[in-house]
């Protein structure tokens, strides 16, 4: 397997904080790869990295062979690299099948042609059956539970087709079975092609879906391996619990 | 279909009524409010940039024409309405460069950075004396209407650019476009980050409000024959677009008709009642107060929310009436309250 995503010796500072210190990991195509640790390892910087949220002050990300260092978000979005946040972030002002439509990554061409397209519509609808959201397809998205957002938030960054999607937290502020519902969810995606990079403190949920796992803590990797191996790794728990 | 239909039934027919002077003097300017404000919907409701800006670019279509029509003899009266689609080109024009520099800041930053545009127009307009005759003013040539009729023209024309404003909120509210506006309204780097072209999207909302915005101060300013920077480029125009869209709605297509409609012939009543002194500007304020008090989304979102929770309200009883034993009709969130967990 190839690696879809490489970052080298990637660096973020915020003042007198290096919240990510020389990072350097890759996530192999076809992988539902987890990236863990400690609150303030640097796990969610480097999200926003990778996604083109943030500028790192020195290293290179690489995507699906390109570099894509300091590329605006919307731009990695297009080429099939999407993520959702730690807070399931929708539109409330559009309605559930709007919030889908919104998210088709379209060229201009495309944005004077009907609002919800008959093509639009198909995807999203096959989407929202999918994740059990057609009922509320129509109504405002701010009417949804939390629980339904977040997987409003997840059918949404599929409507592009992506290559690689990164998922902050999917299970945090859920029920169990909305864990489970999620569970399901990456692994038919994965299955049919999608590739994952997680971060996850549910370590159940990571040890049961995720490998490889990296850890991060004070802002770089310090361990890469199969989930069994993290769970008796001396640095990893020293990271976790201290010395 | 219906609703527009009467509309513009209406607008055509009104002046062949026989209305006096001063009525159709009210209508004239209610229109153009009403147009200043639809394209103001645009970027500050669409797209939620509170542009406090439009104003200098209702100046700079009125310098544009009085510039090009400065010392002519008018044959028939009606060029210089033929001009009105390049005076909004170099509105657009204009606004595109503005745009894309005051568009990197949001909210109150984006309204103080546009307000001080504005100024800067005001001053350029004030201090350019041979452009602009400085705080003396410039002369249009005077429009060769009979005085029987004087206003006609200038409100069929008012008309026609309303309804091509009204027009293009309705394509855009149709369109993907519309779509993308409301999102970036919503969460702009979220909007960002599913691929929507934000920086062109809102742009180009931007050019197109502030073009339309010029067009009706190159109207307003032929129909004055003369004008001064203070009254040009007045931060009291942008006050009553931003003002009206929120009365009436922002982000719908009647709404800042409404709102046009309710607070100019409001304010040309007060004026009437009051005099020349600016007291219904107090009005004004009193108005904004109520507004944010009491619909702080506008009155036709305020009216279709309770509309909408009626109805809703409507099924659930029919349904427990139905079936009084169970749960009334379960809503569709409710039904999947076990999946989605918490409440939002």
């Amino acid at each position: 397997m190839s690696d879809l995503l490489s970052v080298q010796d990637v660096t973020k500072v915020f003042g007198g904080v290096r919240a990510v210190d020389g990072a350097s990991l890759s996530v192999k195509e076809g992988t539902i790869t987890a990236l863990i640790g400690p609150n303030g390892s640097g796990k969610t910087t480097l999200f926003n990295i990778i996604t083109g949220y943030l500028k790192a002050d020195a290293g290179r990300v690489e995507f699906d062979g390109n570099d894509v260092t300091g590329s605006d978000a919307g731009r990695l979005y297009r080429k099939g690299l999407s993520r959702t946040f730690q807070q399931a972030r929708i539109f409330p002002q559009l309605t559930v099948q709007e919030n889908l439509v919104v998210a088709g990554g379209y060229g201009w061409r495309k944005l004077f042609t009907s609002r919800v397209g008959r093509e639009d519509r198909e995807r999203a609808d096959s989407l929202l059956e999918e994740f059990r959201l057609d009922r509320v397809s129509d109504l405002f998205a701010s009417e949804l539970s939390y629980g339904q957002r977040k997987l409003l938030e997840f059918a949404a960054v599929l409507m592009s087709e992506p290559k690689l999607v990164l998922l902050d937290e999917p299970t945090a502020g859920v029920n169990p079975v909305l864990i489970e519902t999620m569970e399901r969810h990456v692994r038919e995606r994965n299955a049919a092609g999608i590739t994952f990079l997680i971060v996850e403190h549910d370590m159940t949920f990571v040890m049961r879906l995720c490998d490889p796992v990296i850890v991060l803590d004070a802002g770089k990797p310090i361990f890469a391996g199969a989930p069994s191996v993290v769970q008796n790794n001396a640095l990893v728990l020293d990271a976790y619990l201290g010395s | 279909m219906l609703r527009g239909g009467v509309f513009v039934a209406v607008l055509v027919t009104l002046p062949m009524l026989g209305l006096q002077h001063w009525f159709l003097n009210l209508l004239v300017f209610v229109l153009m409010y009403a147009t200043m404000s639809s394209s103001w919907n645009l970027v500050g409701g669409f797209a939620g940039y509170p542009s406090l800006g439009h104003a200098g670019f209702f100046g700079i279509g009125a310098y544009t024409l009085a510039l090009v029509f400065k010392d002519q003899v008018l044959a028939t009266g009606y060029e210089p309405f033929l001009l009105l689609p390049l005076v909004g080109l170099v509105g657009a024009l204009i606004g595109w460069p503005i745009a894309l520099i005051s568009m990197r800041t949001r909210a109150d930053v984006f309204a103080i950075v546009t307000i001080t545009f504005l100024f800067v127009v005001q001053t350029l307009a004030f201090n350019l004396h041979s452009l602009t005759g400085g705080s003396q003013g410039t002369a249009l040539p005077i429009p060769p209407f009979s005085a029987d009729h004087f206003e006609v023209p200038f409100y069929y024309v008012m008309v026609a650019m309303l309804l091509f404003t009204m027009g293009l909120t309705f394509a855009t509210m149709r369109s993907k476009l519309g779509l993308s506006l409301v999102s970036i309204r919503a969460d702009e780097d979220k909007a960002r980050g599913v691929g929507v072209r934000v920086i062109g999207v809102k742009v180009l909302a931007f050019s197109v409000s502030v073009g339309i915005t010029s067009m009706v101060g190159a109207v307003w300013a032929y129909y004055e024959s003369f004008i001064y920077p203070q009254f040009a480029v007045d931060p009291l125009i942008t006050i009553a677009m931003v003002l009206m869209t929120f009365l009436g709605g922002r982000g719908t297509l009647w709404g800042p008709v409404l709102g046009a409609v309710i607070l100019e012939s409001g304010q040309q009543y007060l004026t009437y009642e009051l005099g020349g002194v600016q007291l219904y500007l107090i009005v004004y304020a009193l108005i904004f107060l109520v507004i944010i008090l009491l619909l702080p989304r506008g009155i036709l979102p305020t009216i279709e929310d309770r509309l909408r929770l009626r109805r809703r309200r409507r099924r659930t009883d029919e349904a427990a009436a139905v079936w009084p034993e169970g749960p009334a009709i379960p809503s569709n969130t409710d039904s999947l309250s076990t999946l989605g967990g918490g409440a939002p």
